[in-house]
């Protein structure tokens, strides 16, 4: 590897470190100001501080949704044969896995991250850059993870995983928080297939736009039922899906965390029956 | 009778005494699970058989039957449940049970094949039953399905549904919740948001 980028890579780590920590520190006290703003009867709303400014990002998201992403989306998934389709999926998943395999050296968790590696080394040669998926027909089964997940394994026992600092609504991207959205920008900053086309000059014409392209369609493929049932069956279709998103994010958090450890979610459920 | 089908038949009377004693308890002891597998057996029975109002009217009543849609309605108004009058009470429970049944029997309008494995039920000390289970696709990821079951005077009935971590009773809640401090507080402009949806 030439030195210098490897220099690059490693300043790279060293700063996702630094951010890292320091999000979990705001993560913690984030905690610690929202868990003295209410009584945690287990039943608290999500903390959303900044709703009108949300809401106001959410209306213009919809309307580009409605206007130009859900229609392509329609199209794509209508009329691209579902090999193919298969096959994107597979592409973008496997440009992915390496910043999967760094999150799971963090969340201590390395001999899944070999896993992953290999799936990838396999995928990229023998599933021609990853339009196949060999390694799970070799029996390494995919996992799926992000900074977001990491720093909520860290946040510690004392921070219930719904709890992800400062309901967000990202531009484009949709539903995040505090921690998801740090997530994001550490998983962008530690992503070689983004160092690799900075490094190297490469068009960003040709690789970045495209890639973009076909993971906003892909992922909106995939979202669809479940956002369409969402919209269709709530009355307030920003405070569901904020419901929704910070359930869904608790939940892969806390199967990661200990195990065992679903009590603490359950009591949450039994003192639920206490509040009505 | 000769050696060796005596020998068979102990064969088979040992193998079968195994099975029975393996089977029996799950079976004896898990009916949280039973009333789960059998309620989507039954939905998929519908589903088969039946469109548009009537398969709608043939789920509302195994919702009725299996499910406790006035529990669920309780929690999910929360606080403003002993705000509301008796009245508007009865109204949003009504309200809601159409709502749940238009909204699944149109959620299985896309049924294609898929079937339901259900895996452990975990019991809490305050009598609830939380019984896992797996929905396998024809294509794609199996999606996590967990349910929640409570004991009641009539029988058991399902309070709960989690897909893939995301309860639908918590996220009523949140969208009534906020509905409801949106328009001052009040219950009627959800009851009546409710029921004009029904009624369309």
């Amino acid at each position: 590897m030439d030195p210098g980028l490897a220099l690059m890579i490693a300043s790279v780590f060293k700063v996702a470190t630094r951010v890292r920590r320091s999000v979990a520190a705001t993560a913690v006290a984030a905690t610690l100001v929202s868990g003295c703003a209410v009584n945690d009867t287990g039943a608290a709303e999500v903390w959303d501080p900044i709703e009108t400014p949300n809401r106001f990002i959410f209306s213009i998201n919809r309307a580009v949704d409605v206007m130009a992403i859900r229609p392509v989306t329609v199209l794509y998934r209508d009329w691209v044969p579902e090999p193919a389709q298969k096959s994107v999926r597979n592409l973008l998943d496997n440009l992915g896995e390496p910043v999967t395999a760094i999150n799971e050296v963090f969340q201590g968790d390395p001999s899944r991250a070999a896993t992953t590696m290999a799936r990838f080394l396999v995928n990229s040669t023998i599933g021609l850059a990853g339009l196949f998926d060999v390694a799970s027909m070799l029996g390494m089964e995919r996992t799926k993870t992000d900074a977001g997940q990491t720093i909520g394994i860290w946040a510690g026992k004392g921070v219930e995983p719904e709890n992800g600092g400062f309901y967000l609504v990202l531009p484009l991207a949709g539903p995040s928080n505090a921690r998801d959205a740090t997530g994001l920008m550490i998983d962008y900053a530690i992503d070689p297939f983004q160092i690799l086309p900075i490094a190297f000059n490469w068009d960003w014409f040709y690789y970045s736009v495209p890639r973009y392209g076909l993971n906003v369609i892909d992922y909106r493929s995939r979202t669809m039922f479940a956002l369409d049932d969402i919209e269709k069956n709530s009355v307030d279709y920003y405070a569901a899906l904020r419901s929704a998103y910070t359930q869904n994010r608790a939940e892969l958090i806390r199967a990661k965390r200990d195990k065992t450890d679903t009590k603490g979610e359950l009591e949450r459920r039994d003192n639920l029956a206490l509040v009505r | 009778m000769p050696l060796p089908a005596c020998r068979r038949l102990a064969f088979r009377l040992a193998a079968g005494a195994t099975i029975a004693l393996i089977a029996a308890p799950a079976l004896a002891n898990d009916p949280a699970a039973d009333l789960v597998s059998s309620t989507a057996a039954q939905a998929i029975d519908i589903v088969k058989a039946k469109t548009g109002a009537q398969r709608q009217a043939a789920i509302q009543q195994v919702l009725q039957t299996r499910f406790d849609l006035p529990y669920m309605a309780r929690t999910a108004l929360g606080i403003h449940w002993a705000k509301a009058t008796p009245e508007q009470q009865a109204r949003f429970v009504k309200a809601t049970e159409t709502a749940e049944a238009k909204a699944y029997s149109e959620r299985f309008g896309q049924y294609s094949g898929q079937t339901l494995a259900i895996g452990k039920t975990t019991t809490r000390p305050n009598g609830v039953f939380i019984v896992d289970s797996r929905l396998n696709q024809t294509n794609g990821q199996p999606i996590k399905l967990a349910w929640e079951v409570r004991q009641l005077p009539a029988g058991l009935r399902i309070t709960d549904v989690k897909i893939e971590g995301v309860s639908m009773v918590m996220t009523r809640r949140s969208d009534f919740n906020s509905y409801i401090q949106q328009h001052g507080g009040k219950v009627q402009p959800l009851i009546d948001e409710l029921e004009a949806r029904a009624a369309r």
